[in-house]
């Protein structure tokens, strides 16, 4: 953690204790970028929220919100503990059930942070923040009589009406439908942007993480698993343990038999079954490795293809087909080894595919990855 | 007839169907007519032997009566203040915070509203009375309680009180510390969260409980005979009042019964007009 964290930024490092659940977080964003802590329920995220909001005191480190020491444990530089107290950090924070006051409009609401709520210049700010968040029309409604779309828009223009130095949003998407969760979502990046206000977001799902985030953080049991940019933490993630948090759909238990060091890739094997995989430094011929693939990285194909650069083809039955909106889960059993395979449903429809339908999986060395524990 | 009118054609959920009642339907047609005549009869009697009475309209200028209307309505507002001012960071704290010793206070909040008035009148004498626990102490500083206008106040707080708190409590256990949390990150002082947000959104709660306190401290007999006696325009509140007139002038105690009655309605609705109004903005 830097002393000054990008100028406008925000960044700390603090423990939090909580009857037997403990939290350690040390983060760091900078302004217009999201930061994503990801992780299941239970993880600490929305505690990390609340912390850096001033709501729960921690119990030692240091938080820094624009430049600001807003916390900070009698060790710090300053030889005394600070505290500033949540409504003077300047913090925004958006919740899952959004929390609009329901005694007041909607024009209320967004109005209910600013200082000069009753002049001209509030007004305007408030009109501003209406048409930004798609609400004209609205303004004079009650929030019970929104959708819930935009009672969250709403509760995103209350939270940066009084222009804060940092924005947290705790699962803010989450009671809402897929569509939508979408439609907001590419409205948040762009209203963070041009806020130009530092965001931290908490969230367990894979694809807001992904379509959100500059850096995910992920989270578990109090501590920080992993970190990276989205692409890399959560879609092939180092550890098995992370793997498991993130959802990798299949992880597979085998052992190196060859090495490929031309092609770059090893190949390994669990009883009949062959895969190639990139190569692994660490990794000599008859050590066990754990293998992940994601889903959405394996190709259905009603029969092998003759010609094609993907290294692994396996042949399996179709033995389960769920839904997993938009599309749907397909389970093929490759003798003894499920592989589970994402797919729309216009394939599904197309390719026929129902329980007991021999098919072939398809996919490219470089979908699997490698996982240490 | 009756039926067809009672029963209307909805049901109280809003559904169209009547059948859900069944045989039970005209029980509860029968109940209800005896019910609305028990309570009905016993007013309506009032309001007509009150308007043909001699002396009413005389009873109604009468000087025991202004006199006890002017004290009722000066004590119940004091005691209100009192309630209010007291009762509404108690509810508060009754609702925010959790212990065994405030779980234990909550429960022993509630007694007056079962505690016979005389009971408390008592009690209160043991306690406030020249020879009570605390007597010596008032004696020394010159302070005497029973029988004095302010041992009316403290009767009526004593026994309303408890309708205030427990609604009042309700009401801010119906606002979700979140809200209170959310108005904080906006900028907003908790005091300034309390005035703007938690007393807004449990006025509702509020008001009804003031009503029905108010109404009590209106309505206090036993108490008030018991700590503060039946003294004319000291201690003499228009329950008393009724209750002394009925031996001299029936038509002083129509006029002052008459009278706590029309305050009793218009306190009801006045009520129901705020809680619409409120409803139809909160």
């Amino acid at each position: 953690m830097s002393d000054h964290p990008g100028g406008n930024g925000a960044s700390g490092r603090f423990a939090v204790n909580m009857g037997g659940f403990r939290l350690e977080l040390e983060f760091e964003v900078d302004a217009g970028q999201v930061l994503v802590l990801f992780g299941p329920s239970g993880a600490g995220k929305t505690t990390a929220l609340r912390t850096i909001a001033g709501l729960v005191r921690p119990d030692a480190g240091r938080i820094v919100i624009a430049g600001r020491t807003v916390y900070e444990d009698r060790n710090g530089a300053g030889g005394r503990p600070v505290w500033v107290e949540p409504h003077r950090r300047g913090v925004g924070y958006v919740t899952q059930q959004n929390h609009l006051f329901p005694h007041l409009t909607v024009r209320q609401n967004i109005a209910y942070g600013l200082r000069d709520r009753r002049r001209e210049s509030a007004r305007h700010r408030v009109a501003g923040l209406v048409e930004k968040l798609r609400l004209d029309g609205l303004e004079d409604r009650r929030v019970w009589q929104l959708s819930g779309g935009q009672q969250q828009r709403a509760a995103l223009a209350r939270a940066l009406a009084p222009q804060p130095d940092l924005l947290l949003l705790d699962e803010p998407f989450a009671a809402l439908d897929m569509e939508l969760r979408r439609e907001l979502g590419s409205e948040l990046r762009a209203t963070v942007r041009q806020f130009d206000v530092p965001v931290i977001l908490v969230t367990h799902s894979r694809e807001e993480a992904l379509a959100l985030g500059d850096e995910v953080q992920i989270i578990d049991s109090g501590v920080t698993v992993a970190q990276g940019p989205p692409l890399t933490a959560l879609e092939q993630p180092g550890r098995g343990r992370v793997a498991r948090l993130v959802g990798v759909e299949n992880l597979l238990e085998m052992r190196v038999t060859a090495r490929l060091p031309q092609d770059g890739t090893m190949v390994c094997a669990a009883a009949e079954h062959l895969l190639e995989t990139p190569l692994a430094d660490g990794c000599a011929v008859g050590d066990p490795v754990t293998v992940g693939i994601r889903a959405s990285d394996i190709i259905l194909a009603a029969g092998p293809l003759p010609q094609s650069s993907a290294r692994n083809t396996w042949a399996g039955v179709v033995s389960a087909v769920s839904p997993r909106p938009p599309g749907y889960e397909v389970t093929l059993e490759c003798d003894g080894v499920p592989l589970r395979c994402h797919i729309t449903g216009t394939s599904l429809e197309a390719m026929g595919i129902v329980p007991g339908l021999p098919m072939w999986a398809i996919f490219k060395a470089s979908s699997c990855f490698l996982l240490s524990e | 007839m009756i039926a067809r009118f009672l029963l209307g054609n909805g049901r109280a959920d809003g559904g169209r169907q009547q059948s859900s009642l069944g045989a039970l339907a005209p029980a509860g047609v029968a109940a209800t007519v005896v019910y609305v005549l028990f309570i009905g009869l016993p007013i309506l009697a009032l309001l007509v032997q009150a308007s043909q009475q001699e002396g009413f309209l005389a009873g109604l200028r009468g000087d025991m009566v202004l006199q006890a209307l002017r004290l009722t309505i000066i004590t119940s507002v004091v005691s209100m203040l009192v309630v209010v001012v007291v009762g509404t960071p108690f509810a508060l704290l009754l609702a925010r915070r959790r212990s065994t010793a405030l779980r234990v206070i909550d429960t022993f909040v509630e007694l007056p509203i079962v505690l016979p008035p005389v009971v408390a009148g008592v009690a209160m004498l043991m306690a406030f009375g020249r020879n009570g626990l605390l007597g010596p102490v008032l004696g020394a500083l010159g302070v005497t309680l029973p029988f004095t206008t302010a041992a009316v106040i403290f009767a009526q707080v004593f026994v309303a009180a408890p309708f205030y708190i427990r609604a009042a409590r309700i009401g801010f256990a119906g606002v979700d510390p979140t809200y209170e949390e959310v108005s904080q990150t906006l900028g907003v002082s908790p005091w300034a969260t309390f005035w703007r947000l938690t007393l807004p959104v449990a006025w509702p709660s509020l008001l009804t409980g003031l009503t029905l306190a108010w109404a009590r401290a209106v309505s206090e007999f036993g108490a008030t005979i018991m700590f503060a006696g039946n003294l004319t325009g000291r201690t003499q509140t228009m329950p008393l009042a009724i209750m002394t007139a009925m031996e001299s002038s029936l038509g002083a105690a129509l006029a002052l019964a008459v009278l706590l009655l029309a305050m009793s309605a218009l306190a009801l609705a006045a009520l129901s007009v705020l809680l619409r109004r409120t409803g139809s903005t909160a």
